[in-house]
């Protein structure tokens, strides 16, 4: 029996187990890098869906929503929640182009949540909110006194919301911008990204 | 000696004299003793921590600050080195919404109410910074044996396994020809 006849089944049989022990380095070396980097942002309703969002709204009356966050980054983010609230003719930010170039709503905003999220991974945010708000009849219209957001008081009383008579209601739009924390200039700058929810404010007539 | 002239020579009982002497204003007394109990039970019963002012408030809303970015900055790194920090991220979460209301009590002129919270987030982020910082080390650590075993390890011995499959070769080959000849 000559060897050199089993040359391609040796050969065959040590690529195989120096594969096999160098597998664990080749699993970190032969990895794709990954190139795109961003934060996900959205709404679920009170069971954690896309389908019942509240809309008509009660005064007083609690509405559950969530707000999700994920991190694909890269790194552990500090994100702030910039609250805001406005009528159809007050500014809305964008989250259209690139990035650079969106701009948030130069509404004040009537409460900021900070949320420490790691990368890859996904926050989500209980919100309970209820409003409380006044009808005036004579001018048609309603004056927001203020917003509970998860069982903290927030004043309103600048805002007022007008007849829209398209959508026969007195509409208003909830929205939560996201904010980045940049530790270059150790400030917060807009992330490019926002979700809301329109709302009726019903009226007892 | 009589009732009445003993209060009104003791020196102790000033007020009670005061009133005395004023007879024909009974609403006075009323609101006089009124006052003295107010006064007493807002000395007594009111905390010192309740009475906190608006620098007292901003000063421990600004260190809260810091703490809750001091914290993030280790947790920051800690992650970096390939640590788990999902508990601490927890606790900041927690500690930050406190820093939240705080603002908000803050901006509402409540400053008892700031204090309270920003006091709070201080304090629930207490030693946390050390504990990302550990968390950090043992990251590393284990960082370091990964890097030993799955890249110096597993690299070595996949070239130990060639040579040594070239030299087993070698060696079979000769044996070979030798048992030939």
């Amino acid at each position: 029996m000559r060897i050199t006849e089993y040359g391609l089944i040796y050969w065959t049989v040590v690529g195989v187990l120096a594969l096999l022990v160098a597998s664990p380095f080749l699993s970190r070396v032969l990895v794709y890098p990954r190139t795109e980097f961003f934060t996900e942002l959205w709404i679920l309703d009170e069971n954690h869906r896309a389908e019942n969002y509240p809309y008509n709204i009660t005064r007083g009356q609690n509405y559950t929503i969530y707000l999700g966050i994920g991190n694909r980054l890269g790194y552990c983010a500090y994100y702030m929640v910039r609250v805001k609230f406005r009528n159809q003719s007050q500014p809305a930010p964008t989250s259209f182009g690139p990035i650079e170039s969106r701009l948030p709503s130069s509404l004040p905003s009537l409460f900021n949540m900070t949320a420490f999220v790691a990368d890859e991974q996904v926050l989500e945010i209980p919100i309970t909110f209820s409003f409380n708000y006044t009808w005036d009849e004579q001018f048609s219209k309603v004056e927001l006194c203020g917003l509970r957001l998860n069982g903290v008081w927030l004043n309103m009383s600048k805002c007022t919301l007008s007849w829209d008579a398209d959508k026969k209601a007195f509409r208003g739009f909830l929205f939560f911008e996201l904010w980045l924390y940049n530790a270059d200039t150790n400030s917060f700058k807009y992330h490019g990204r926002f979700v809301g929810l329109w709302f009726n404010m019903t009226v007892s007539v | 000696m009589p009732k009445e002239k003993f209060w009104r020579n003791s020196a102790l009982v000033k007020p009670y004299a005061l009133v005395k002497n004023l007879p024909h204003y009974k609403n006075l007394k009323i609101i006089f003793y009124i006052t003295m109990l107010f006064l007493y039970f807002a000395i007594v019963l009111i905390p010192p921590a309740l009475c906190s002012s608006r620098e007292e408030a901003e000063s421990a809303i600004q260190s809260a600050e810091n703490t809750v970015l001091n914290c993030y900055k280790a947790v920051f790194e800690a992650e970096k080195a390939g640590a788990d920090v999902s508990s601490l991220l927890q606790v900041l979460n927690e500690a930050s919404w406190l820093l939240s209301r705080a603002r908000v009590a803050y901006n509402n002129g409540d400053f008892n109410s700031a204090y309270k919270y920003a006091t709070n987030c201080t304090q629930m982020l207490d030693g946390r910074v050390d504990e990302a910082n550990s968390l950090k080390l043992e990251a590393e650590n284990a960082r370091r044996m990964d890097f030993l075993v799955n890249y110096v390890g597993s690299s070595v011995g996949a070239v130990a396994i060639v040579v040594g499959g070239y030299a087993f070769w070698v060696f079979l080959k000769r044996r070979g020809k030798t048992v030939e000849a």
